[in-house]
């Protein structure tokens, strides 16, 4: 199985099957079109060959990304740069692989088979720009050569990644698209509170889940991360939120630095493949307009409460009830003191229902933090996930 | 109804445009070279500047430390909206000539094929400043020699539109006597305007198609002096030229 490297994305693919191609249907404009140089890299990094055909910029371009991210183009040797922009522009490369019509798909196609007849072993092989290799070829000339193309990459066993930015071609064009490839992978601009990019799993013909969403940002050095925006933290006064954050945060800012008449707390999380921006609400009383007017617009909360402090869990409640339809967890915090409650305890305290989770953990120490998060991230997806369905069941 | 258009900074134009070019929209200037379409462009850009617009520059044929020395060199304050952040390059020149300048006003693009990265970019600006935005884009021609007219009409539709959509207002530029008839009309298509300039024996003309309402569609004189455009027709009834 090959693998894009995409947190969530893999998983939802079920892996890439030895034969297939994919595209990533990209909408124009995008922060961050080049997905394919990620997969490209992924499978580098896991030892398989990765064949890069370049179009729509230099092939020391490469070298340039390949820094952006710190990863040393030197150190993959099974890395193969196919330059077809060299020629285009009328530059001199050092590149081994040359198309040197890159007018004419068959040339591309001369160079690809010469490579893969002469390697032993499995890879990717990741073009730049689809959109650009029809814009220089023709549109149907250079589909049907990719058609040959797949076929014969297929044969080898190798997974075709394409890159697609879809400009306004006209209709028949883009339903050629539609049926050349094994999955289209579609991503798009979303836009509320942050910009980020969406992939919507389009088309899949293998088994895997379809009609799947993530939400995710490219960050440089580190890489593609399925991202939130905004989780906040709220609870009563003292229970733990700055620890908590702190605990989970790969980057934390402390409040002084804001000022502390705003009091608000910024922790950024880096985990998993998930990136998420978590704001800290202060428990006063005079928070409660900020606390209402953050909480509404994010995408997840984290309730925190002092597990000893039953006294308080009435407040506690309180501020859940101010946000409905906001997925949240609550974060039993401050285990490791005597006369800390457990979850039913704290559920039949509380009055809340079963399926509600609650993490029992000890902030100071990092336990049960993270525990906290995948489980608000997989509220926070299944909500997203429902909220989809039922907007397309109609 | 002044506020609805956008000056462009030469008055005999304005006049002519009665009082600019219509905001929000998409504007080609098409000219063969060294008559004056520089000066149009760096007209217009000073005008947005000196109104509290943000410019964006995207050069395909010379590198933004020039189009800033330029600049400098028309207005003294030219630094100072620099300074204030108001002009961004997206240079699509220098990196293929391998100029390595650390500016955090510019965006390098290392090549006009990669048209993706150049709409990118230009959106990506207009998104993290909010207030409007003059667009000075030179030149679509570039961008059609290495590859397409088609290619770069479909480019040009997608950016033009969110472009406008963004509420900024925009020249293009093309270069005349590098296209075929068809690849200007194709182009001419997704444009709110069009301010052509030509060479006439010994004369320099300018003549605007589009752009709302005018005072005149006819071939208008002009004449070329140091930094300066001066329409020297007459083009309004009862006015003596």
């Amino acid at each position: 199985m090959i693998e894009t490297g995409i947190p969530k994305l893999d998983e939802y693919l079920h892996g890439i099957p030895e034969g297939k191609s994919l595209l990533f249907y990209i909408e124009p404009g995008v922060e961050e079109s080049n997905i394919g140089i990620h997969v490209l890299h992924h499978n580098l990094e896991r030892g398989l060959y990765g064949i890069y055909v370049v179009s729509e910029s230099s092939p020391k371009n490469v070298e340039r990304v390949f820094n952006e991210f710190q990863w040393d183009r030197k150190q993959y040797d099974k890395l193969i740069v196919v330059d077809g922009y060299s020629s285009l522009i009328g530059s001199p490369t050092e590149e081994k692989y040359v198309v040197e019509e890159p007018h004419d798909i068959r040339s591309y196609e001369d160079v690809l088979f010469e490579i893969i007849e002469g390697i032993e072993g499995k890879g990717v092989i990741v073009f730049d720009s689809l959109s650009n290799i029809m814009d220089l070829c023709g549109e149907r000339d250079a589909l049907e050569g990719i058609g040959r193309m797949n076929k014969e990459i297929e044969k080898k066993g190798f997974v075709s990644i394409y890159n697609f930015i879809a400009w306004p071609y006209k209709e028949a064009i883009l339903y050629k698209i539609k049926r050349l490839f094994n999955a289209i992978i579609e991503i798009k601009i979303v836009e509320d509170t942050v910009s980020r990019q969406r992939i919507k799993i389009q088309k899949l013909d293998w088994d895997g889940e379809k009609d799947r969403i993530i939400d995710f940002k490219v960050f440089k050095p580190d890489g593609i991360r399925i991202y939130i925006p905004k989780i906040c933290v709220i609870g009563p006064f003292q229970a733990g939120k700055t620890t908590f954050i702190k605990a989970i945060s790969k980057k934390f800012t402390p409040v002084e630095r804001l000022g502390a008449t705003v009091g608000l707390e910024h922790g950024t999380v880096d985990y998993r493949g998930y990136r998420a921006d978590v704001f800290g609400i202060p428990g006063q009383e005079r928070f409660l307009p900020l606390m209402e007017k953050m909480g509404k617009s994010s995408m997840g909360f984290f309730l925190v409460v002092d597990s000893t402090k039953p006294e308080e869990f009435s407040l506690a409640k309180n501020m859940i009830n101010k946000f409905e339809n906001v997925p949240y967890v609550i974060v039993a915090n401050k285990q490791d003191l005597p006369g800390a409650l457990g979850e039913d305890e704290i559920k039949e305290k509380m009055g809340i229902g079963g399926n509600i989770p609650i993490i029992k953990t000890v902030a100071k120490e990092g336990k049960g933090v993270f525990e906290a998060f995948e489980k608000l991230v997989e509220k926070i997806e299944e909500y997203k996930y429902g909220e989809y369905v039922s907007k397309n069941r109609y | 109804m002044e506020n609805m258009l956008a000056k462009t900074g030469i008055d005999r134009l304005d006049e002519l445009l009665k009082g600019g070019i219509p905001l929000k929209s998409n504007v080609l200037v098409y000219a063969p070279p060294f008559i004056g379409k520089e000066i149009i462009l760096k007209r217009f850009a000073l005008s947005g500047l000196e109104n509290g617009e943000n410019v964006i520059f995207v050069l395909t044929d010379t590198s933004f430390f020039d189009m800033r020395n330029e600049m400098k060199r028309l207005d003294e304050n030219y630094e100072k909206y620099e300074k204030e952040g108001k002009v961004r390059y997206i240079d699509v020149y220098s990196q293929s000539v391998e100029l390595k300048e650390k500016d955090e006003t510019v965006t390098f693009i290392d090549s006009p094929v990669n048209r993706e990265r150049i709409a990118s970019s230009v959106i990506q600006i207009q998104r993290e400043r909010k207030s409007s935005h003059r667009i000075i884009f030179d030149s679509l021609s570039t961008l059609i020699v290495y590859s397409d007219a088609k290619a770069v009409f479909r480019f040009l539709q997608v950016l033009s539109g969110i472009c406008k959509r963004m509420g900024s207002t925009s020249l293009f530029t093309m270069t005349r006597g590098m296209h075929e008839e068809i690849e200007v009309q194709t182009i001419k298509h997704l444009m709110d305007g069009v301010i052509e300039l030509r060479e006439e024996g010994a004369r320099f003309q300018l003549r605007v198609q589009g752009c709302g309402e005018v005072i005149s569609r006819h071939w208008i004189d002009y004449i070329l002096e140091e930094d300066e455009i001066r329409l020297t027709g007459a083009f309004r009834m009862g006015r003596v030229a």
